[in-house]
């Protein structure tokens, strides 16, 4: 017999106040019955005061941490919620909330933890050099073919969400998060997603950032697969 | 016969290792941290009384100027004491995001009651 699962969609935001609403409006058009959580990592844009009014469940706290940090949180919460399937997006609303029906359907597979919407799964034109030799190197490590290894569009199982309400990443985490799972033998899957651009505003990746995230990924690429694997 | 220097390094020696002992008493260091401090401390005091000390190890090390021997501890137990720190460090790090998150998960719940007790009054 199939287990119901109760699903949440998690949204972790830094100063997306102008994008939350159409993202949220969005979710709710097409996938009515999911939950959403946004968790608001340090916004000063007012974005607290807009989740009030969109009548989301919503966290946050007053200085930034990551969205590694964000996305830990949100699924420690909806885990005592009671909710064993997480769906994590953006909320620049470069996801389309269509596409979410394409990760949980893989996601119902049995030997499936986590399924990643690929941006460049199905694409001819491929991610740029620096993104391309990215997923190479996530590809070698984890033995897995990953073609997105900077995608925030995931559908978690309960065996991930157990594991990373505890152990999330930190920083700036997609990289890290499949060395991490990868590491702790839970397997990852991939489907095709479209991309669009941000809603409005500029993403808060600065060049400061970039280049501080990649250094962590280099380190990350080293370390992480010496780890000793995590009890969830 | 005693020099000035070694009088001063004696001194010197003491009043560091009283130094570290007092922020202890009053609490402004902590136990833990402080024990690389007072090793420290006792090394330079005994290098400073016992100065042929310095001469042999050097000479050990196969090191002609003997004071180079001092920098050499002094830089390997600043190294040890920093890295210590670091370590230090990120263990906070971890525990604050750790108390950040469980305060904001908690601030939601809270949220959540007052919510359903709201709805259950109306």
């Amino acid at each position: 017999m199939k287990v119901v699962r109760r699903i949440l969609t998690l949204i972790p935001a830094h100063n997306e106040a102008a994008n939350l609403p159409a993202v949220v409006a969005e979710l709710r058009h097409r996938r009515a019955d999911l939950e959403i959580l946004v968790v608001d990592d340090g916004s000063t844009d007012g974005t607290t005061d807009v989740l009030e009014r969109l009548g989301v469940r919503w966290l946050g706290w007053s200085r930034r941490r990551g969205v590694g940090s964000a996305v830990r949180a949100g699924l420690r919460y909806g885990s005592r919620l009671g909710f064993g399937v997480v769906v994590r997006l953006d909320a620049d609303g470069q996801h389309d909330a269509a596409d979410i029906e394409r990760l949980l359907a893989r996601l119902a597979d049995d030997d499936v933890d986590a399924v990643l919407g690929s941006r460049y799964a199905d694409q001819d034109a491929g991610p740029r050099f620096l993104k391309r030799a990215l997923a190479s190197v996530v590809s070698a490590v984890t033995r897995r073919r990953v073609t997105d290894a900077t995608s925030g569009f995931w559908a978690l199982g309960p065996r991930a969400v157990a594991l990373l309400a505890r152990h999330h990443p930190r920083g700036y985490p997609e990289p890290e998060l499949h060395l991490f799972l990868s590491r702790n033998g839970l397997n990852v899957e991939e489907v095709p997603v479209g991309s669009r651009a941000r809603l409005s505003g500029r993403s808060s990746l600065t060049a400061t950032r970039l280049f501080a995230a990649a250094a962590r990924v280099l380190l990350a690429v080293i370390i992480v697969p010496l780890r000793a694997r995590v009890d969830s | 016969m005693t020099s000035r220097i070694q009088v001063v390094a004696i001194v010197g020696s003491v009043w560091f290792l009283l130094l570290v002992l007092e922020l202890v008493r009053r609490r402004k260091l902590a136990e833990e941290y402080s024990a690389l401090w007072i090793v420290g401390a006792l090394a330079l005091l005994g290098a400073a009384i016992r100065r042929d000390l310095i001469d042999s190890t050097a000479s050990w090390l196969g090191i002609y100027y003997g004071p180079t021997v001092l920098l050499l501890g002094l830089v390997v137990v600043v190294s040890a004491v920093l890295l210590w720190m670091s370590v230090v460090l990120s263990r906070q790090q971890s525990e604050i995001d750790r108390l950040t998150e469980e305060t904001a998960i908690l601030a939601a719940e809270v949220r959540d009651e007052r919510s359903k007790g709201r709805r259950r009054a109306s």
